[in-house]
């Protein structure tokens, strides 16, 4: 039993009022398929099926009070494999939000503080100015380190342009060199895109504290960004819930949004198709192993297999067919890596960990040597999983394989690559 | 036991055999327990296999009778309430309403309040909005509405902690599947009672000074075989359904002339629906149809429209045995729910008694009639205690109550404790403590008593995944052996199928497709070899 830190919610009313009247939880069959492909399970002797349970057996104080629901990280996998479609995490997303602030795991409150504090929406805290000046100073670098790329612009408020490009605060923040791959990619294809001083950031973990009206307000700012520049694609870059986070608020929150939500993923496979990205696998000639870690936000939460299959699509044509292994389960039926829903933020490492053996088991099975995610919570949860349970393989975006293959990868554009790829496709003169 | 005589035929010895484990039989046993007498309980089947498992679990308040049967209505305020003092752990008070409803008599309604205080029965009267916020679920056309004192009851708790407790006092005993064949008579007196057990087919002689009948709808075939031809029962089948949520805060009787499907009594985390009432006249076969559900359901939505969409999960039968007088009417709901009990003198029996209608609230003053009886025969001077004495609750008797284990298993947080019923969240160690401290149930503890003695099978899955694990781990326990177990399991899932099929629509139904495809496309139970007929416990488990 644990202590009653929160007010009582009826579930099963709850359930009712926010759940389809034929998947609530008066259609649960018993029969486990959600707790069983849910690595959440067992912790504090929960799981999603239990947790509907308890509801419809009125145990109300305790499903108030269980930790259980920092632990879901909401990745809907139990809804995805129910053959009735409940959806457990709209409750435990209910149960977060009715926590007391100063309860809630306090990495994910200060995140979702920091967001509300600049119009940067940043959960970083970088302020629009010094966004700019960031963005500024990497293009300027860029254009003094490679002559290929001194024409290079990263476009800042352009008013109309087509696409209106997000960033994960990660890269302003703490490794500005990883922001020009996604330039150079852009720049290949010729695209009409644009950064905001404002509304830019992707990340929103106000979602996650489960405090609906701090996450409307962040997509509301974001969406009046991208309305106001009149762009007419907004689009997510290799972050997961930047994608769920927008999309779903729209619609959950009624918003006003002039323009259509894309993802990168989808952009970069349409634009390898075109032939725009003439991306090949020839500089794999050591055979290396790729798979791919589908972000449960983007694929199951989002766009489902249409963008699991772009995700493959794109793999295989950077790293060659025979050199891509799909982890089992995988696309919809992926298994959450423990990094989705603020856990990672959350301050509960040893649940987290344990929590991520399951992607970990997963990823040795495929002996890839790396890991593609277009997904910064998954990449830094797989990195973490990799030192913990002392794997062997290395986690990558996307955009720096594709600028590797195309032969524009900078020298400093490889943090994330091992020795046997930092020497592919640098030019002898390059910096 | 004493040994089994020259015949081999086993021998028990007792103060008085009480044939019948329904909630007058094992009332008997305590009320006379309570006066230190020793009882031997035996039933043809397992407890409350009959009316007592097959009802609403409602605790009248007496306002159903107000209008008919006075002295049934205040019978019924003086025994819920001293139920709710000695036995609270077995009684959710959630209070009830009365509420007419467009199309429902207006005179009728009008006289409730009068009927009531007639009766002495504590009535309130709510305007329509009043009842609304009482129980929302209720129909907007309600016209007139009145507050009474009903309560939901447990009488499967109620049952076991009769026989726990006569165990304790007197050393008492409880043998089910134990049925009665013969009774031998000397100079007017019954001085053993020749019995079959029903699963092995070994023959029993309990040997008595007095015999008490509580055999319930089937006490005048009991009395028959003693030779008493002075009781005349009529059967009324009565047919219920249940939710598979709890719909409403308290009970809800519909305020007009008793007739079918017009009481929603709460059963803790469910609510149950009914009932009809059919005249029978054979007790074999009693199941649940297609047609009762229908007009239960058709007059319940009446009354609460909500339950046009609801998901029931099964439906269940009992027969109401109802005291047939002279020249009395034959419609089962109009016959008195009074109770009388047979001294049988004049069938020139002097220690037979035969204890017969009656209701589940008054099932307590009909045992201390009989007791006052039976103990004054037997030269005991003790008066009847269980007026004051509170019920135990003791371990093995708490896991009937709906909510009760997940609770229990949530404190624990033991995590090697696994849960077995997923629906309702019975642990491992539940059944293990049913299995080690069940007094007298069965030194053969099967599924189905494991189910009647804990929530095992009554929640929305109906056995689908519980019973495959309940069985299995009666085999890792050792109590099962060969394909003993996997007969059990058949039998019990059978026996479950019968009362869902006649709800078998909408939410219910693919969860029965997944039993069929793990029952019979896994498991291939339906090809196991017929059988199971002889251990059938009838529909005796209220869930």
């Amino acid at each position: 039993m644990h202590d009653i830190i929160a007010p009582t919610i009826d579930f099963q009313a709850k359930a009712r009022d926010l759940l389809p009247d034929n998947a609530s939880y008066d259609s649960c069959l018993s029969c486990g398929l959600c707790s069983s492909g849910c690595p959440a399970s067992g912790f504090d002797g929960m799981d999603p099926r239990r947790f509907l349970r308890m509801a419809m057996l009125g145990m109300n104080e305790e499903l108030s009070n269980t930790p259980w629901i920092w632990t879901c990280t909401l990745c809907q996998r139990c809804t995805y494999v129910c053959p009735m479609s409940i959806d457990v995490s709209v409750l435990v997303g209910y149960a977060r939000g009715n926590w007391p602030k100063d309860k809630k795991p306090q990495g994910i409150v200060r995140s979702c503080e920091a967001q509300m504090r600049f119009p940067s929406t940043s959960a970083m805290g970088v302020m629009p100015e010094d966004f700019v000046e960031i963005i500024e100073d990497a293009v300027e670098e860029l254009h003094e380190e490679d002559d290929r790329f001194e024409t290079l612009e990263a476009p800042m408020d352009k008013q109309g342009a087509y696409f209106f490009i997000n960033q994960n605060s990660r890269e302003p923040a703490t490794e500005p060199e990883e922001l020009a791959p996604l330039w150079k990619v852009f720049d290949y294809v010729g695209a009409d895109w644009t950064y905001a001083s404002k509304g830019w950031a992707a990340e929103n973990f106000c979602m996650f504290t489960g405090d609906d009206e701090a996450w409307e307000e962040m997509v509301k700012q974001r969406v009046n960004a991208v309305n106001e520049l009149g762009c007419k694609v907004w689009v997510n870059t290799e972050c997961g819930h930047s994608f769920y986070t927008l999309w779903k608020g729209v619609e959950r929150f009624g918003l006003q949004a002039d323009f259509e939500a894309g993802n990168l993923i989808s952009y970069y496979a349409h634009w390898i198709r075109e032939g725009k990205l003439p991306v090949n696998s020839d500089w794999n000639t050591q055979g290396l192993k790729f798979t791919v870690q589908d972000p449960c936000q983007l694929v199951r939460k989002s766009i489902g297999d249409p963008v699991a299959d772009d995700l493959r699509y794109v793999a295989t044509k950077l790293v060659g067919a025979e050199n891509f292994i799909d982890m089992q389960p995988c696309r919809s039926a992926n298994y959450c890596c423990g990094g989705g829903g603020g856990f990672l933020q959350a301050g509960m490492n040893e649940q987290r960990l344990a929590y991520g053996k399951r992607k970990f088991d997963q990823i040795e099975v495929t002996q890839a040597d790396y890991v593609l995610t277009p997904c910064h919570n998954c990449h830094s949860q797989i990195t973490d999983l990799c030192d913990h349970f002392e794997g062997e393989y290395r986690v990558i975006h996307f955009w720096t394989l594709i600028c590797l293959s195309l032969g524009i990868l900078g020298k400093n554009e490889r943090r994330y690559l091992g020795p046997d790829l930092a020497e592919i496709g640098l030019s002898k003169d390059a910096p | 036991m004493n040994g089994p005589d020259p015949t081999g035929t086993k021998v028990f010895e007792t103060e008085v055999l009480i044939i019948g484990g329904g909630v007058t039989g094992t009332g008997v046993m305590r009320d006379l327990a309570l006066r230190g007498v020793n009882c031997l309980l035996i039933d043809q089947k397992d407890l409350n296999a009959g009316a007592s498992g097959g009802n609403h679990g409602l605790l009248h308040s007496g306002g159903r009778y107000a209008s008919t049967d006075e002295q049934t209505a205040a019978e019924c305020k003086t025994e819920g309430d001293i139920l709710k003092k000695t036995a609270p752990d077995c009684i959710d008070e959630c209070g009830g309403i009365f509420a007419a409803v467009e199309g429902d008599d207006i005179d009728f309604a009008a006289r409730f309040a009068d009927h009531c205080a007639a009766a002495g029965i504590a009535c309130r009267s709510l305007s329509p909005l009043e009842a609304r916020e009482l129980e929302p679920s209720l129909s907007d056309k309600v016209f007139a509405a009145f507050a009474v004192e009903d309560a939901a009851i447990d009488p499967f708790h109620i049952t076991l902690g009769n026989v726990s407790h006569a165990t304790l006092l007197t050393d008492s005993t409880y043998l089910p599947h134990t049925e009665a064949i013969d009774f031998e008579v000397v100079n007017g007196a019954i001085t053993s009672v020749l019995c079959r057990d029903s699963r092995t087919g070994e023959s029993v002689r309990i040997r008595t000074k007095q015999v008490v009948n509580a055999a319930g709808a089937w006490a005048m075939n009991v009395a028959k075989l003693a030779g008493c031809g002075d009781v005349a029962l009529l059967y009324a089948k009565g047919t219920l359904i249940i939710s598979n949520a709890r719909i409403s805060n308290g009970v809800i009787n519909r305020l007009r002339v008793p007739g079918d499907g017009d009481i929603l009594v709460p059963g803790g985390t469910v609510s149950l629906l009914g009932t009809t009432s059919d005249n029978i006249d054979k007790l074999d076969d009693i199941r649940p149809t297609v047609d009762e559900v229908d007009r239960i359901l058709h007059e319940g939505i009446g009354m609460v429209p909500g339950l046009e969409n609801t998901r029931f999960i099964r439906a269940f039968s009992g027969v109401r045995p109802l005291l047939q007088a002279v020249g009395a009417d034959v419609d089962g709901r109009k016959a008195s729910r009074g109770f009388r009990l047979f001294d049988h003198e004049d069938q020139g029996l002097s220690n037979f008694v035969t204890l017969v209608g009656g209701k589940l609230t008054t099932y307590r003053l009909m045992a201390e009639k009989t007791g006052d009886l039976v103990a004054r025969r037997l030269g005991n001077g003790e008066p009847c205690k269980t007026a004051t004495t509170a019920l135990p609750s003791g371990d093995a008797v708490r896991w009937t109550e709906p909510g009760f284990a997940p609770r229990y298993w949530y404190k624990r947080s033991d995590q090697s404790d696994a849960i077995l019923c997923e629906c309702e969240m019975v642990p491992q160690s539940a059944v293990d403590e049913i299995i080690a401290d069940e007094y007298g149930a069965s030194k053969h503890m099967s599924l189905r008593a494991i189910a009647l003695r804990s929530r095992i099978g009554k929640g929305s899955c109906q056995g689908s995944f519980c019973a495959a694990r309940v069985t299995s781990h009666l085999y890792d326990r050792d109590i099962y052996v060969c394909d003993e177990g996997r007969e059990h399991m058949k039998d019990f899932v059978s026996e479950r199928f019968k009362g869902v099929r006649p709800v078998l629509w909408g939410r219910q139904m693919p969860q029965m497709e997944l039993a069929e495809a793990l029952h019979c496309g896994l498991m291939g139970l339906d090809l196991l070899g017929e059988g199971g007929d002889e251990n059938d416990d009838g529909n005796a488990d209220l869930p």
